[in-house]
């Protein structure tokens, strides 16, 4: 089946400079982009991507003495394309920092404790539904140094495959109601309101733990019958 | 029928998992068997607007066989690697055949609010939409050893696509 990527929206999309993250500025290319036909390099795999990267864990929280501190969450994390059909099979890489705000990460030297039971990333398959589910603790905000008070808002990072090689998608799950969200340099470099509020998860009411609802939707749509 | 807005691509920011970073750029093997065709090394250094070398820029690339296929099931034509202190990145491949053999990278990093995508060429190219068009020629370097440094912004900006 023919698949299609369109050129992407820059209204749901966030800018490549972004004002209050100065790093954009040293690394965003300043030439405009070329435009190009897309041909098989493009519109194929890869497929089968556990052939090079094996799934680890689904579970960042652990159990008994081995359980993480801080609040227990479940995500389910549906990957779908353009179309609303999921994408069975996708591979989806999670990593966060713990409940004090800390990354298991050379370079983070924010002055936080480690926890020894927490290792914040995790590599999933999703499921003939697209379905992925992690369970974890909510991670908590932290300072972003050097910057005079920005403070990132609690988010989780994933990086999904979807059909194709231009379906990639790497971005950031935020959470609902925290304070911080309208502030956030990153969050807010999507201008278009519907679009950042598609990046903050939706809670679902639980009885024994907070579960969080969040939708990835990757490039590409199968092209219309009698569209070249 | 409606179609879906895709989400938002965000940065991948400064912690991606260095666990996630490792041993994913040898395409040379498969299940534990070495892959036909001419084994070559591709190397180079990511710099930033004021030249600095950047440290641990996550590189993906997507690659034809040695028979210019993408769909070749003895043949993954992925890869990731990471730079190191120095901004240096490294894949062990083969040499994609084809009409004008090329690798296609994407690079993911800090302060890259979106991925970004170019292509390495072996050979000089004629592309009409992009300006600099040699910048995206390899270095051949030795035998089997090629060269494409990538200057994400500033002079010598190597050319990037917007898909």
């Amino acid at each position: 089946m023919a698949y299609v990527i369109r050129p992407r929206d820059p209204r749901t999309q966030p800018e490549g400079v972004v004002p209050g993250y100065s790093q954009t500025a040293q690394r965003w290319p300043a030439q405009p982009p070329a435009r190009r036909v897309h041909g098989a390099a493009e519109l194929s795999g890869p497929r089968g991507l556990t052939r090079r990267l094996a799934p680890v864990r689904g579970d960042l929280a652990g159990t008994g003495d081995k359980r993480a501190i801080g609040q227990l969450i479940h995500v389910r994390a549906r990957i779908v394309d353009e179309d609303g059909a999921p994408v069975a099979g996708a591979l989806v890489e999670v990593w966060h920092c713990n409940a004090a705000g800390k990354y298991i990460h050379p370079n983070d030297d924010n002055d936080a404790p480690v926890d020894p039971n927490f290792y914040g990333a995790a590599r999933m398959v999703a499921g003939e539904d697209g379905l992925v589910e992690l369970r974890t603790i909510k991670p908590a905000a932290y300072p972003v140094p050097g910057t005079g008070g920005w403070w990132r808002p609690p988010h989780v990072h994933f990086s999904v495959w979807g059909r194709v090689w231009l379906s990639r998608l790497v971005t950031q799950m935020f959470f609902p109601g925290e304070p911080l969200n309208e502030h956030d340099a990153i969050l807010n470099a999507v201008r278009d309101p519907q679009a950042r509020q598609r990046c903050i998860a939706r809670l679902v009411p639980q009885e024994n733990l907070l579960a969080y609802d969040y939708e990835l939707v990757v490039r590409g749509a199968a092209a219309a019958p009698g569209m070249p | 029928m409606k179609r879906l807005v895709p989400t938002a691509e965000l940065t991948l920011g400064p912690f991606f998992p260095p666990e996630f970073a490792e041993g994913a750029n040898d395409l040379t093997h498969l299940d534990g068997r070495q892959v036909p065709g001419e084994l070559i090394e591709v190397t180079g250094r990511v710099v930033q607007l004021d030249g600095k070398p950047l440290d641990n820029v996550v590189l993906e690339i997507w690659q034809a066989d040695a028979e210019g296929r993408y769909d070749n099931p003895d043949f993954f034509g992925w890869g990731r690697a990471a730079t190191d202190a120095h901004g240096v990145y490294s894949f062990r491949t083969i040499k994609p055949g084809g009409r004008a053999p090329s690798i296609n990278f994407l690079l993911l990093y800090s302060g890259l609010m979106r991925q970004l995508h170019t292509v390495m060429f072996f050979d000089r190219v004629e592309l009409k939409e992009v300006k600099h068009a040699e910048r995206l020629v390899a270095k051949k370097e030795g035998a089997n050893r090629y060269r494409f440094d990538i200057r994400l912004r500033g002079e010598g900006e190597t050319p990037f696509f917007e898909d």
